[in-house]
């Protein structure tokens, strides 16, 4: 594709935004952020002993998905979280995959958050990932979509899928007259279905509560977002409390039972019984709750196996295994350091691979080879060679890119993007909304589309009926 | 309802009338004592201490200033973040508490009180100070005005609103209590005559009773009649009275106990403070002593306040 030559489904989009003033493109925009500020949609920073509230930056142009790459993702991505909730099922059940020795019993059971308390354990309607978000992105040499990561514990953003939709129809509106958008509004009904089918208790009216570790969370405003869009409480680990297996909530009328917990906290943090005795943030003897049947948790406990950078090698293989299907979307080309001739490769290229540790997410953890200095990478070969099991690595993949406004320039420039969507399971079928959270690196060249290192995000539009 | 919803909500309402009852008062002593009639040294100092006084601070205040005057006592009440009932504080804590409620009130609230925190934080102390309070006052009493307007209009009239109701008449009871308590008590040590009548004037302006005081009364003012409206008056949205009223409404609404009834300790304090104010007479409360009466009053205020909490906010520990 040649620079300066929109794709054909970004044509209408563009011949839209030429007609519009310079300044009144800085109008609209200045119009979004306000917007997002007054919603109080902001994340907190707290370096200058004051916490400062920050915008996510939202650019103004909007990724667009045609149909047919669509419809092939979404196949894609029903595969992948089907494979993903057996993999989960079975290796908490009668393990077939490990005695089969498709996975290493090694590889899973020296996983961090492989949780063992959950052996056995019968989860409602068998699911275990009832929510995940898988990031996706675009090689921009192939142009297929491959799978960077699955997160199947507790993935954030929905909500800025949807809250940048509701600003782009108020900014925008007449571009949502020449497209047909597919909606994304739905998102928050579509979860509260799940929560309710997966209650222990018979009856219509189950209990349903959000569960969050509070306000300094990053993800609060997600948190405080989808309890409202879903109407159920929002609730700390302060607010509950459990007798006798049982779990309840502390109104101002007494002890209300609790069935369903869309949790937002971490496995470590969730029950200071069962995991980190210091943690403040869950609720003592929910283990036991859950392990009796009385509470649903979502996502379950020890979904963290399935997510593991290392596991994520082997999720192709689940497909094959579990659905007796051939993947349609491709994994990035991984190489595990435990395996020991996939070691000696990534010492020997260290300097042109991405190493990442396993267990971690949100960047942390990781080495971007073609970019590192001599002596990091020494540290990280050093670290490797000490605990292989603990990292894996891929190749640098160039991701794909999408114009998008320079504000110090003024003007539009191709950026590296990835984009993830969110996937809901009842036990059935998959349930996506069209598109998803695209993040964007704003800064000229970079990768990194994490919102802590100069990324944003923008609009995801599927079109409805075009190719 | 949980319990910290409820907790949260009776304190946005008591936090939002403090800041209110903040910026009026200082808003119109500050305007009165630059009318040039009443301007006289002596009585100047004097002026300054009381709403330091009412605020409750004297010993916080003292700590920060050498002396009260126009400048820091308008900082110290408007800005200081280190003050927990500067005006300041009390709007990061209402917008505090609205955030860890969000989900659970009206979006256009949440948006009003996060506006009115952006406005506030807006601010610069330096150049407020320099034009004087009336700017940075009028905000947040329109911004109060504003939050009961759309809490009003977008929240369910249920039991939270109840709570919210309850919060902001306990607060302005207590703080109508406390600003009369200090106005006479200044009064009575202070030998001024020549400037009482602007002082009380003040003092009407400030709960908004100035105008409600000329109809009732047609009288010059006189510092009992100017006690009876803000003590006594059955209609007027800022006396004692009044308050105890809605609190006692609120406080029967969430609990649902019946008029002849109570069903927990607030309520009975409630409506024992209540019938004292029906049936007592200005003149009855000035024979046995005004500040012992609203000393007694006050103690009361943060009884119902411990009461409500523990009625409905706090669970003893379960093991």
């Amino acid at each position: 594709m040649a620079d300066g030559e929109p794709r054909l489904h970004y044509r209408k989009i563009f011949s839209e935004l030429a007609t519009m003033a310079a300044g009144q493109f800085d109008e609209r925009r200045q119009l979004a952020d306000f917007s997002f500020l007054l919603h109080g949609i902001t994340f907190t920073v707290y370096s200058d002993g004051r916490g400062t509230e920050r915008l996510f930056p939202f650019d103004l142009v909007p990724r667009i998905l045609p149909r047919s790459e669509w419809d092939r993702m979404e196949r894609g991505l029903e595969q992948r979280v089907i494979a993903l909730n057996s993999f989960l099922q079975d290796v908490y059940g009668p393990q077939r995959i490990l005695k089969d020795r498709v996975v290493p019993r090694s590889l899973v059971y020296s996983c961090r958050h492989f949780r063992r308390e959950m052996i056995g354990v019968a989860v409602p309607n068998g699911i275990f990932a009832h929510i995940s978000g898988i990031d996706l992105i675009r090689d921009s040499t192939t142009g297929e979509y491959v799978v960077l990561e699955d997160n199947v514990r507790t993935p954030s953003g929905v909500s800025y899928v949807i809250e940048n939709r509701a600003v782009m129809t108020r900014t925008f509106p007449r571009a949502f007259q020449i497209h047909d958008v597919l909606p994304v509004d739905h998102y928050p009904a579509e979860l509260c279905q799940v929560l309710r089918s997966i209650s222990p208790r018979a009856g219509d009216s189950p209990v349903i509560v959000l569960l969050t570790p509070g306000i300094y969370n990053s993800a609060y405003f997600e948190h405080t977002f989808l309890a409202q869009q879903m109407g159920v409480e929002l609730v700390e680990g302060r607010d509950l409390l459990v007798d006798s297996d049982v779990v309840y909530m502390k109104t101002i009328r007494g002890l209300t039972r609790v069935d369903v917990i869309y949790r937002r906290i971490d496995d470590e943090f969730l029950d200071s019984l069962a995991f980190r005795h210091d943690s403040l943030l869950g609720v003592s003897g929910l283990m036991g709750a859950y392990r009796a049947g009385n509470v649903a948790l979502a996502n379950a406990v020890g979904n963290g196996v399935a997510d593991d950078k290392a596991i994520y090698a082997y999720v192709p293989e689940f497909i094959r295994y579990y659905l007796g299907e051939d993947p349609v979307l491709q994994n990035v080309e991984t190489w595990l350091c435990s395996k020991p001739d996939h070691l000696a490769f990534v010492l020997e290229h260290l300097d042109r691979l991405v190493v990442k540790a396993v267990g971690e997410s949100g960047g942390y953890g990781m080495l971007m080879g073609p970019s590192a200095s001599r002596t990091t990478i020494g540290e990280f070969r050093a670290r490797i060679k000490a605990d292989p099991r603990n990292y894996i690595a891929q190749p640098v993949i160039p991701l794909s890119r999408c114009p998008s406004y320079d504000a110090h320039a003024g003007s539009m420039a191709g950026r590296h993007i990835d984009l993830r969507p969110y996937c809901l399971f009842n036990g059935d079928k998959v349930t996506i909304v069209p598109g998803g959270l695209t993040r964007v690196a704003l800064k000229p060249g970079s990768m990194v589309v994490n919102s802590s290192q100069g990324g944003g995000s923008k609009d995801t539009w599927v079109l409805r009926g075009e190719s | 309802m949980l319990s910290r919803i409820a907790d949260s909500l009776f304190w946005i309402a008591r936090y939002m009338e403090r800041a209110e009852d903040t910026a009026r008062i200082l808003d119109v002593n500050y305007h009165m004592l630059l009318e040039p009639l009443t301007v006289q040294p002596q009585s100047v100092r004097l002026r300054w201490g009381p709403l330091v006084a009412i605020s409750g601070d004297q010993a916080r205040f003292a700590g920060h200033y050498e002396e009260a005057d126009a400048n820091n006592v308008f900082e110290f009440l408007a800005f200081r973040e280190d003050n927990p009932n500067s005006i300041l504080s009390c709007v990061q804590m209402v917008r505090e508490n609205a955030r860890t409620i969000r989900d659970r009130i009206s979006r256009e609230l949440w948006e009003d009180i996060n506006s009115l925190y952006h406005t506030v934080m807006g601010f610069k102390p330096e150049e407020e100070i320099e034009v004087g309070p009336h700017r940075f006052c009028n905000a947040i009493r329109f911004g109060s005005h504003r939050f009961h307007g759309v809490a009003d209009d977008t929240l369910p009239h249920d039991e939270g609103w109840h709570f919210l109701q309850a919060g902001r008449a306990l607060e302005r009871a207590e703080m109508t209590a406390r600003i009369v308590d200090v106005e006479y008590h200044q009064l009575l040590e202070s030998a001024a005559v020549a400037s009482d009548y602007h002082q009380w004037m003040a003092v009407l302006k400030s709960v908004a009773a100035y105008e409600v005081y000329r109809r009732q009364y047609h009288a010059r003012i006189d510092p009992e009649k100017v006690a009876e409206l803000l003590i006594l008056h059955p209609q007027h949205p800022r006396s004692i009275r009044y308050n105890i009223a809605g609190l006692q409404a609120a406080l029967r609404a969430i609990s649902g106990s019946h008029a002849d009834s109570y069903a927990n300790e607030a309520e009975r304090l409630a409506g024992k403070a209540h019938e004292t104010l029906m049936y007592d007479r200005i003149q009855d409360i000035f024979a046995r002593g005004l500040h012992p009466f609203l000393t007694q009053l006050q103690r009361t205020c943060r009884s119902i306040g411990e009461h409500v909490a523990r009625t409905y906010f706090y669970y003893a520990v379960v093991t």
